[in-house]
């Protein structure tokens, strides 16, 4: 069963002396998939990738990739890993071809010959020398480097930032290459934008805790849409905001605006008591239900789980 | 199928990168070195010795001025036992105490620990380049030195020059090992920089003055006192004192890496 887990963490826990950046992480990522792992800054998403390439040792519960403790499976375990940091630092004054060629040294040569093809996609010029690369060709250093080993896992921190729009859909189309070829990518980002057009799964994480973890397609269904009616007068605000799946209905003089999920027939109903004059919906964008997850205060979403 | 590596990348790259400085700090130090050598004649004929002589005694015998008349005495307390360990001792704190924690403060280590590396390679392969940048700018200091002994026709034997030379590389390589590793066992730059620091400045302190003050357990304990304590110039190699330097290189070293093997990484 776990053979087809590539990422595998149950109750992962991790205390820098007295602050809890994760407090009991459950995570899978399966063989094949784009997985899109998201929250704020400081949720946890970076110490849980770097748990994951052993560069941090978890204070409690059990991780594996692919199919080995980090910690255990050492080197040997990161060859079969690409790894772009959420920060590419270079410094000195060796060209990026040096560098890369030097990575792919620590790789035992491996992946060298697709250093020139993928720098020229992304149109990195090699022959710069690393100190004064700029944060898109830095972040270009960094995705050749994660490539070109066609490695078996893919973990990618924060990986479009830095990048213009047309660069970003190139690096799209070569994630999804590695997955064609049955690579398993694990992405973390801060916008749901950034992952929602690859990803098959989304998994969001808030103060060290998973809170949401879903298909993208079901969490576009959960997100919802904006629906706006006007009426002719003014009408009563109670009877809409009771309607199942309606929520945060708010009444600007004629104007209703609410969110709705599910079906809208129950609202519509509500709403033929009177004379509607005007009426729009509007799909949300993800990016709004991700923001919802953000705002939940910490205690509710504990109640939360407490409930259930 | 996997492909990983060990030191060797590790110790070229970084090799690579301090090409220039290591270079600057080699022929820095070979001039130096020279142009104190150069004034040996002149202080030869000159009237040295009277002038040491009305210096208070534990002032000359701590800095070496004691022996300044002989050709021997003056090469060490001129070139090998103050400016020229000093300065080295300097280069191999600065860099060790870069090499590991500095880098890992700064991020650049971080794509080198997430490659196939294990961890003590990444380790062995920077100590490695620490030990072979201090070794050349010892060699050149070396060389140079006994390039200069050999053209001045000056009274030192040319093993002995050799053999302090060797001593001094050993020196560096202990105190850049020591700072090294303090940074691998806390990767924070400032403590490596501190104990790095500390047992230069320490050990040096205590080679000064332990002879003045007849207490042995000070140049007991003193790296420096290890180098030339014995005066190497005028005795040949120290092999106990040049043991315990290679040894002390080697205990802080695996000190170190113990720790860095189980700590949390670039924190």
């Amino acid at each position: 069963m776990t053979d087809d887990l590539v990422v595998h963490t149950r109750g992962l826990v991790k205390d820098y002396r007295s602050v809890r950046a994760l407090d009991g992480v459950d995570l899978d990522v399966q063989r094949g998939e784009v997985f899109g792992f998201l929250g704020p800054n400081g949720a946890g998403k970076s110490t849980t990738i770097r748990i994951l390439l052993d560069l941090l040792r978890p204070t409690a519960g059990t991780v594996r990739v692919l199919g080995t403790a980090p910690a255990e499976g050492g080197a040997t375990l990161r060859s079969r890993i690409g790894y772009l940091p959420g920060e590419l630092v270079t410094e000195g004054r060796r060209t990026a071809g040096d560098l890369l060629a030097h990575l792919a040294a620590l790789r035992g040569g491996r992946g060298t010959e697709r250093i020139g093809p993928l720098a020229e996609r992304f149109g990195l010029d090699l022959s710069r020398t690393i100190r004064g690369l700029s944060k898109g060709n830095k972040q270009k250093v960094g995705v050749v480097q994660a490539f070109m080993h066609d490695p078996d896992l893919l973990v990618l921190d924060e990986p479009t930032s830095g990048l213009d729009p047309l660069l970003q859909r190139e690096f799209l189309d070569l994630v999804l290459e590695a997955r064609d070829r049955g690579a398993t990518v694990l992405m973390s980002s801060h916008v749901m934008s950034e992952v929602e057009h690859v990803a098959g799964r989304v998994a969001i994480i808030r103060a060290g805790r998973i809170v949401d973890i879903d298909d993208v397609a079901v969490l576009r269904r959960r997100a919802g849409q904006e629906v706006t009616l006007t009426f002719d007068g003014p009408v009563d605000l109670a009877p809409f905001a009771a309607v199942e799946g309606v929520e945060r209905a708010r009444l600007d003089d004629t104007t209703l605006r609410c969110l709705l999920h599910g079906p809208p027939d129950a609202l519509l109903r509500a709403a033929t008591a009177h004379r509607v004059v005007g009426w729009s919906a509007k799909d949300r964008e993800l990016e709004d239900l991700f923001i919802d997850h953000y705002r939940l205060p910490a205690t509710a979403s504990e109640e939360v789980t407490a409930d259930v | 199928m996997s492909e990983t590596a060990t030191f060797r990348p590790v110790t070229r790259w970084v090799l690579g990168q301090q090409a220039r400085t290591t270079l600057f700090w080699a022929l820095a130090l070979a001039a130096l070195s020279a142009m104190y050598i150069a004034f040996w004649p002149a202080i030869e004929s000159s009237d040295l010795e009277s002038f040491v002589e009305n210096l208070p005694e534990d002032l000359s015998v701590a800095l070496g001025y004691d022996r300044i008349g002989t050709a021997a005495g003056y090469l060490s307390s001129s070139v090998f036992g103050l400016l020229i360990p000093a300065l080295l001792m300097v280069h191999a704190v600065m860099k060790g105490a870069a090499l590991v924690a500095g880098e890992e403060e700064l991020g650049t280590l971080e794509l080198e620990l997430t490659a196939p590396v294990p961890r003590h390679e990444v380790l062995r392969g920077r100590l490695l380049s620490l030990w072979t940048a201090t070794g050349l700018i010892a060699a050149a200091v070396t060389l140079v030195s006994m390039g200069m002994v050999a053209a001045l026709d000056i009274d030192v034997a040319m093993g002995n020059v050799a053999a302090t030379g060797l001593g001094l590389g050993l020196l560096g390589i202990a105190v850049g090992s020591c700072t090294l590793a303090a940074g691998a066992a806390t990767g924070r730059k400032a403590v490596a920089l501190a104990v790095g620091a500390g047992i230069a400045a320490g050990s040096f302190m205590l080679n000064a003055i332990g002879p003045t003050v007849d207490a042995g357990w000070m140049t007991a304990i003193s790296p420096f006192s290890w180098y030339i304590g014995d005066d190497p110039l005028l005795n040949g190699p120290d092999v106990i004192g040049f043991t315990l330097l290679v040894g002390l290189a080697v205990v802080a070293a695996v000190a170190g890496e113990q720790r860095f093997r189980s700590r949390d990484l670039l924190v």
